[in-house]
């Protein structure tokens, strides 16, 4: 499942999808078991002050939900100040209606199944003589190296990304905090 | 190695409990028992009526008749006498227990003969706090017994059919690709197989590995594959009642889009089917890597529920992307890593993985 980039016509943003005559778009659907049972430390709940352009990209996308649900996900979220680091424009043009199905791509680069802490990431370099290599949900993968004490990811398009604040353990997953934004191939 | 006793008088052989043959009626007896009317102003591709007749159908009630039904009775699942003949042969020569066991087990078979060596899980298991493994080294061979959910005293059986890769795969078309002369069904084409009857060379064709465990045959539904699609078949007249691409647009959808109508059926996989049914003013759909949430009367997306990776399936080698322990965390401290076993997570599943070969060889019902 390798998704090649074509555009969507968008036909209207949110504000149409948020209007469904008969549901309460405030409270989960009874049907969604997932969200009691992610419980309310949710990977989207524990998103804060410096994550709000990630948290901001992931609702634009429609993924605040799959970070509120039941996962289990591993998800590398690149700081604000990571997203400040992106050429003058980038993320403006990441954020418009056309570009929807890009921004998903970019985010799904960012996500990992399962729950991966920097000790398993540390473990498999160790194992595979330096160079680890880790699926993304999007169908990417990155390469994880160590440098200097720290877990350094690469993407597909060579850029790279340090993880700090590392291991933040979430009802349906953990988060690690990096400083760029990765790109797909 | 980890190794459990056995206790006493546990058959070898699963059991199947369908239970869940129709989640797309409502998960919970909340069934969608509008289902004609509400979506009334949705257009539907062929075979829209019958597929809303179906959603309509079974609340909770039905289901949980079912799979009483289901655990006792091999009768339930069809099938011919000789499948019956090879479940007793199995049986015996597995040496088991108790008559209830046997009918289960018998039960098992006969959804094995009918699915052609699907990896043979039995339908979604509740969410179990304490699991045992038992492994029968001389049959190749996994045993899970739940003991605190409602199939207590069951086990199911988690089969390595390392053979399965060759038999009947699907075409493998390329992502994205659906020109005529690479053996992939454009959608347009696809589209017209809705209300159809399946081609017959298709009919024992496997699923890939990763969709084996989301797709697996129930009492009202078969899943087969075959150029580019994996279609759901109805058992009672041989129509294809739904299809999934197997590999879509290559695309995530966005909010405010509108769910396609030829693939507009529910066909969330197996292992999300009690947390994405399709009630409470939503309706759930799976393509390419995505649950999507839609509103049911719209069918607009207004969110994305969860993200499959589909990389992993029994039969086969770990995939490059898999060197770190990734199990959740509630699962650690059953299943780690070890010289003898590797454990991974996909999608709802945690695999166990031989660490010389790399073969992923058995799966174990978890998450969700």
């Amino acid at each position: 499942m390798r998704p090649a980039l074509t555009i969507f016509a968008v036909a209207s943003a949110f504000g149409l999808a948020g209007c469904g005559s008969n549901s309460d778009n405030q409270s989960a659907p009874k049907s969604e078991a997932a969200r009691d049972a992610a419980g309310d430390k949710t990977i989207a709940s524990g998103l804060g002050d410096g994550d709000r352009k990630f948290a901001d990209a992931a609702k634009a996308a429609g993924l605040d939900a799959t970070l509120a649900g039941p996962g289990p996900y591993t998800v590398l979220v690149p700081t604000d100040a990571a997203f400040d680091k992106l050429p003058a424009g980038a993320l403006d043009t990441l954020m418009k209606a056309e570009a929807r199905p890009q921004l998903t791509k970019v985010l799904t680069g960012h996500i990992l199944p399962g729950a991966i802490l920097t000790a398993d990431i540390a473990k498999a370099i160790d194992n595979s003589k330096g160079k680890a290599t880790l699926a993304t949900v999007g169908n990417g993968t990155l390469t994880a190296t160590r440098e200097g004490g720290k877990i350094v990811l690469s993407d597909a398009a060579g850029g790279k990304a340090v993880i700090g604040a590392a291991d933040d353990k979430r009802s349906n997953g953990v988060v690690h905090h990096i400083d760029g934004v990765l790109m797909p191939s | 190695m980890r190794k459990f006793l056995l206790a006493a008088g546990v058959a070898a052989l699963a059991i199947a409990t369908p239970a869940f043959a129709d989640k797309g009626g409502g998960g919970h007896g909340g069934g969608n028992g509008g289902g004609g009317g509400q979506k009334a102003d949705r257009a539907q591709g062929g075979g829209g009526q019958s597929m809303k007749a179906e959603r309509g159908n079974g609340g909770g009630h039905q289901m949980r008749q079912m799979s009483n039904d289901s655990g006792g009775n091999g009768k339930d699942h069809g099938g011919g006498g000789k499948a019956m003949r090879q479940a007793s042969g199995d049986i015996r020569a597995h040496g088991h227990g108790a008559q209830k066991d046997l009918r289960q087990a018998q039960a098992h078979a006969m959804r094995e003969q009918k699915s052609h060596g699907n990896a043979g899980h039995a339908m979604r298991e509740m969410r179990a706090d304490n699991h045992r493994r038992v492994e029968d080294k001389n049959r190749g061979l996994a045993r899970i017994e739940h003991p605190r959910d409602d199939n207590y005293g069951q086990v199911r059986i988690v089969r390595r059919d390392f053979n399965d890769g060759l038999r009947g795969l699907a075409n493998n078309c390329p992502p994205g690709l659906d020109k005529k002369d690479n053996g992939c069904l454009p959608p347009g084409q696809a589209a017209k197989l809705l209300g159809a009857r399946l081609q017959s060379n298709f009919a024992e064709t496997l699923l890939p590995y990763q969709y084996r465990s989301w797709y697996r045959d129930d009492q009202q539904h078969f899943y087969r594959a075959g150029d580019g699609y994996i279609y759901q078949v109805n058992r009672s007249n041989n129509l294809i009642d739904g299809l999934i691409p197997l590999f879509g647009s290559g695309n995530y959808y966005s909010l405010g889009d509108q769910w396609p109508q030829s693939y507009d059926f529910y066909n969330v996989p197996y292992q999300y089917r009690d947390y994405y049914a399709d009630t409470g003013g939503y309706d759930y759909r799976y393509s390419d890597g995505a649950i999507y949430r839609l509103n049911s009367n719209s069918g607009v997306i207004d969110g994305i529920v969860a993200l499959l990776a589909g990389d992993l399936g029994v039969g086969q080698q770990l995939p490059m992307g898999y060197d770190a322990y990734n199990v959740p965390l509630d699962y650690r401290d059953r299943y780690y890593d070890t010289a003898d076993n590797w454990y991974r997570y996909n999608d709802g599943y945690i695999y166990q993985v031989d660490p010389k070969t790399r073969l992923i060889s058995a799966v174990i019902n978890a998450i969700v």
